[in-house]
């Protein structure tokens, strides 16, 4: 029960720090519960992130219910839900009504120019995350390449390679996604066909 | 159908219908609802206009929390007040919600040895990649344009990288976003200023009325 409370206050927590959308969850989410309590494994987040990103509804719900479900089962999924659009309804019904009045002022227009810049930065970090679980075999290794300030050959770790499936997918979507208007669900459904037909091969 | 003309109760059941149907049927974020809500809203139900549609869209994209659930509640409470929201909230959390679970049950079955099983999963997780990769990009060209932009957002993400909570990141952007707005207020001023002494030095006779500085 105690753990239910404290998972609707960390996604609560989520939901308000969350500007510019559901992929803003990813940093997030790893650093709280990858990074510090451990409770996901990497690629057990990368297959939720699957998961979420291929059935209906929005990605950020569908995180939510399963990193919930994952922690404390069925009363943890909705204690996360309701974390994440408790403080939504609240603002919601407070403040945001009158927001477009206040969109010209200091406080609002100084709030969002800051938190887009970080948004869009978090939402790089979260790709560099998801290439360490496609394109690359491992989480990217930063560490290794502080070698490049010293002007040395970075040292690599053992297993850390491309993924020649991972990179053809991960391109043919951005191509696709730029060129075609082809709808969300059938890149995906294609990718993971591909997917299948490649891992017969590598 | 004339809002006007149905009951509270009704209303309310409207929306939670509304959202449970668009968040079942919608797969991805939440501005991929957006020509849904379009369809039910604006052109079968006639509840919101197209001007009030853009309005919402751009407000779901200032506040924080996730696009879909802030669209659910804009909506509602456009249309029955805070019940409304309530209620359009919890129509668009139903479905996600009950399907996620039926797989999360699931899961622990799955082989995790299957290897075609593995491959699906790495080539979703690669879409996603691009997808994400896609949208970041977006996001950055409508978003930073200036040179101390560019560092900002870089420095952002170096720090991320580093392993600082992306939550102390954001909250140390609010600040940091104020004084950008002060520095920028102020050099336009200055540069007004000029440029209107340097119009008074030409023109001795005529004196510019004098202007406020954009707000």
């Amino acid at each position: 029960m105690n753990h239910c409370i404290v998972l609707f206050l960390q996604f609560c927590k989520f939901s308000v720090l969350c500007f510019g959308g559901g992929y803003m969850l990813i940093p997030l989410l790893t650093a709280e519960y990858v990074d510090k309590e451990q409770v996901l494994t990497m690629s057990e987040f990368g297959n939720l992130c699957s998961v979420a990103q291929v059935t209906p509804g929005p990605v950020g719900l569908n995180t939510a219910t399963y990193v919930g479900y994952v922690n404390e089962g069925f009363f943890g999924a909705l204690a996360a839900s309701l974390g994440l659009i408790v403080p939504t309804i609240l603002i919601g019904c407070s403040a945001a009504a009158g927001i477009n009045r206040w969109k010209e002022t200091f406080l609002v227009k100084g709030m969002l120019k800051g938190t887009r810049l970080a948004a869009v930065a978090l939402i790089m970090f979260a790709v560099t995350i998801f290439l360490g679980m496609s394109v690359f075999t491992q989480t990217i290794p930063w560490e290794s390449f502080g070698a490049l300030f010293k002007l040395e050959r970075p040292v690599l770790p053992e297993g850390f390679t491309f993924s020649p499936a991972g990179i053809l997918i991960c391109g043919v979507t951005v191509v696709l996604m730029l060129k075609t208007k082809l709808p969300t669900t059938a890149l995906l459904l294609g990718a993971a066909a591909a997917g299948a037909i490649l891992s017969a091969w590598f | 159908m004339e809002i006007q003309t149905l009951s509270r109760a009704r209303r309310l059941l409207l929306l939670y219908c509304s959202f449970f149907r668009i968040t079942a049927l919608v797969v991805g974020g939440g501005l991929a609802m957006l020509p849904v809500i379009e369809e039910i809203f604006v052109n079968k139900y006639k509840l919101l206009t197209r001007e009030e549609l853009l309005d919402m869209t751009a407000l779901t994209q200032t506040v924080p929390g996730i696009i879909a659930i802030n669209s659910a509640v804009y909506i509602g409470m456009k249309i029955a007040g805070v019940p409304g929201a309530i209620a359009a909230a919890a129509g668009a959390v139903t479905p996600p919600f009950t399907v996620i679970l039926i797989i999360a049950s699931f899961f622990p079955h799955l082989d995790p040895k299957n290897r075609y099983l593995l491959g699906v999963f790495a080539g979703i997780r690669a879409a996603v990649t691009g997808m994400i990769l896609v949208t970041g990009c977006r996001m950055f060209r409508r978003t930073v344009k200036t040179r101390l932009e560019y560092a900002v957002v870089f420095v952002f993400f170096v720090l991320a990288i580093m392993k600082v909570s992306p939550a102390l990141l954001i909250l140390a952007a609010i600040p940091f976003g104020w004084c950008y707005v002060w520095w920028q207020t102020r050099r336009l001023a200055q540069a007004e200023q000029a440029a209107d002494a340097s119009k008074n030095s030409e023109t001795t006779s005529n004196i510019p009325e004098h202007e406020e500085g954009g707000k």
